[in-house]
């Protein structure tokens, strides 16, 4: 469906997207992601022929994105980011015109508008003025617009910004059942979306694509060491220390004493499970436990360690740009550190 | 073609469903029509060998109202979908460039014809309030009309380049406020202070607005001033076109 080669976007001084190949296949859902200014806006706008690549090019659905500029237009659903709309039209209104310019006729748009708002839930305020609405209605008819020509390929960049949880959590429902009968690609930089909607996952980062695989996958990957939480009724010395003595146990801190509880942060080898292990410290030395817990690896944290791994060890097909490597591994250890604070913000 | 109409009449409704439309046509109207009164009462005091239909276009008076009208039916065009970032979604849907710059200017044009029409309504008001013959021939009103449609062909396609290339509509007005002015005055060189009757002011004055105007609200239709406002009005147009283009290649 999409079919990128060495995409690239130069602006001032500064190169937003840096030689990008990918493919996106018939009926994917694939989730672009990326920290804020990682390139993800400038390449959906390459695709929908809103900006053009300064190298490169691209085919969407089998047309090139400057030869046949119009039938690649034709075929994709794009909705921009933060959902420019006109303020002054009503909702339904506003559509109309929209499937009207996207080639719809007279006839054939009312129907298909009426079908865009029942999927997106809009029956019954299609009267309202689009200024007098809230985010998440506007993100709804950002997304009526984008499927009212029934588009083989939706794109949709960063559909949830803004959103509260609910409206979150309805918003990922909806388009995995888009997924049903769209090619989706969306942008976006909360995990827990992708994790769950998307069956691939493409990392950019710094205009490079770093990773393009399924969450799965990519957590899997993940070179993390294994966490176990342990709580028991006890003091910290001797017990730190015998669980300390267990093999595969590297470190061990405290989270917190409360009262008579202890919370250990146990880190370990991440191929040794010591769960049996430590379970059986505690009956051997008769202690109350009230937490035994492995902690799972996220794509959060798959996402946050590829970001800090530098740039030419992550994807060795992507030919290494002439960059300064220890300047640019400083930077986007940074960066990652940033960008997981304001994740754990958001999700 | 299609999309044309569409946007067309897309743009027309925004117009007339927003108030501004009606303020400037109210404003518009009263302006022209004491300028009517004024020019009337003049010349009841001084006898004129002008008609009043010539008296009242190359009056300068009647051209101020011009240089606010133009910057405040074509400020928002483009200025205002680049600020609201709609541009997006017009741009990405299939649509041709050309398709939504003539759009939006076509329809640009018909809201200032609508503006400026009821000044025709004071010539038959005049006559038949007055129960006087004619004190001016049908021709001079035919050619005046005339003039005015180039004039606004021009200026509207000034704005309309003016307000694709910025996103404040502050600075588009100020723009075309400006050019407007200029290429009213290039006519007026001589009052100040250039030699008059060298081959630069004739050459100034042959571009300039009042110019053309008198020709015509004299009911003599000259091919020159037509030709040289269509082919202006086309060529800004044409760098509208590119500039709204250009933004794509933007580094």
């Amino acid at each position: 469906m999409i079919e990128a080669r060495n995409l690239t976007k130069r602006y001032a001084g500064r190169t937003a997207v840096d030689s990008v190949s990918f493919e996106v296949g018939k009926g994917e859902i694939v989730g672009f992601l990326g920290p804020n200014g990682a390139g993800k806006s400038t390449t959906l706008r390459m695709l929908t022929c809103f900006l053009s690549a300064s190298e490169g090019t691209a085919t969407v659905a089998g047309y090139d994105i400057y030869e046949d500029s119009i039938e690649v237009r034709r075929r994709v659903g794009y909705m921009p980011e933060n959902v420019p709309l006109y303020p002054d039209m009503r909702i339904d209104e506003y559509l109309r015109f929209r499937a009207r310019i996207k080639g719809l006729g007279w006839r054939a748009s009312r129907f298909a508008v009426s079908e865009a708002m029942d999927i997106c839930s809009l029956a019954g305020v299609e009267k309202k003025m689009i200024s007098t609405l809230s985010k998440g209605y506007k993100q709804r008819v950002g997304l009526a617009d984008a499927l009212v020509n029934k588009p083989e390929l939706l794109i949709l960049d960063e559909p949830t910004n803004g959103l509260d949880p609910n409206q979150i959590r309805q918003s990922r429902e909806l388009i995995k059942r888009l997924g049903e009968r769209h090619t989706i690609l969306i942008s976006t930089h909360i995990l827990s979306e992708v994790e769950m909607t998307c069956g691939r996952v493409i990392i950019i980062d710094r205009g490079h694509i770093r990773a393009s695989d399924s969450p799965q996958n990519l957590i899997r990957r993940l070179r993390k060491p294994g966490s176990v939480i342990l709580e028991l009724k006890g003091v910290v010395d001797p017990a730190k220390a015998k669980i300390e003595a267990i093999d595969g146990v590297k470190e061990v801190g405290v989270i917190h004493e409360r009262g008579d509880w202890v919370s250990f942060a146990i880190t370990t080898d991440p191929l040794i499970d010591v769960r049996e292990d430590l379970f059986a410290l505690v009956q051997r030395e008769k202690w109350s436990i009230r937490e035994l817990a492995s902690r799972a690896a996220s794509l959060e944290d798959a996402f946050v360690d590829i970001l800090q791994q530098t740039p030419d060890a992550a994807v060795p097909a992507v030919e290494a740009p002439n960059l300064d490597l220890e300047d640019s591994a400083a930077e986007s250890d940074d960066d990652a550190e940033n960008e997981s604070n304001s994740l754990t913000a958001s999700t | 073609m299609r999309a044309f109409f569409i946007l067309f009449g897309k743009e027309l409704r925004s117009f007339f469903l927003s108030p501004l439309a009606y303020v400037v046509m109210a404003l518009f109207t009263f302006l022209n029509g004491w300028l009517f009164i004024s020019m009337v009462k003049a010349m009841q005091l001084q006898v004129s060998a002008r008609s009043l239909i010539y008296n009242l276009f190359s009056s300068g008076w009647f051209w101020m109202g011009y240089f606010i009208l133009f910057p405040l039916i074509t400020m928002r065009l483009f200025a205002e979908e680049r600020k609201m970032g709609t541009i997006e979604g017009l741009l990405t849907a299939p649509v041709r460039t050309a398709e939504v710059v003539l759009a939006k200017y076509a329809a640009t044009v018909v809201v200032y014809l609508v503006i400026v029409a009821p000044v025709f309504l004071f010539f038959p008001l005049f006559q038949a309030v007055t129960g006087e013959g004619a004190a001016f021939h049908s021709g001079a009103v035919w050619g005046s009309a005339m003039g005015l449609i180039l004039v606004g062909l021009f200026n509207v396609a000034i704005g309309t380049l003016a307000s694709a290339l910025t996103t404040n509509q502050l600075i588009a007005a100020m723009l075309t406020f400006v050019f407007v002015m200029l290429h009213y005055f290039l006519g007026f060189l001589q009052n100040f202070g250039m030699v008059p009757g060298s081959a630069w002011t004739a050459g100034m004055a042959y571009f300039s607005t009042t110019e053309h105007i008198q020709s015509l609200s004299e009911g003599l239709i000259d091919s020159r001033p037509v030709i040289y406002y269509l082919s202006f009005s086309a060529v800004l147009l044409a760098f509208t076109h590119l500039v709204i283009e250009s933004r794509k290649w933007r580094v």
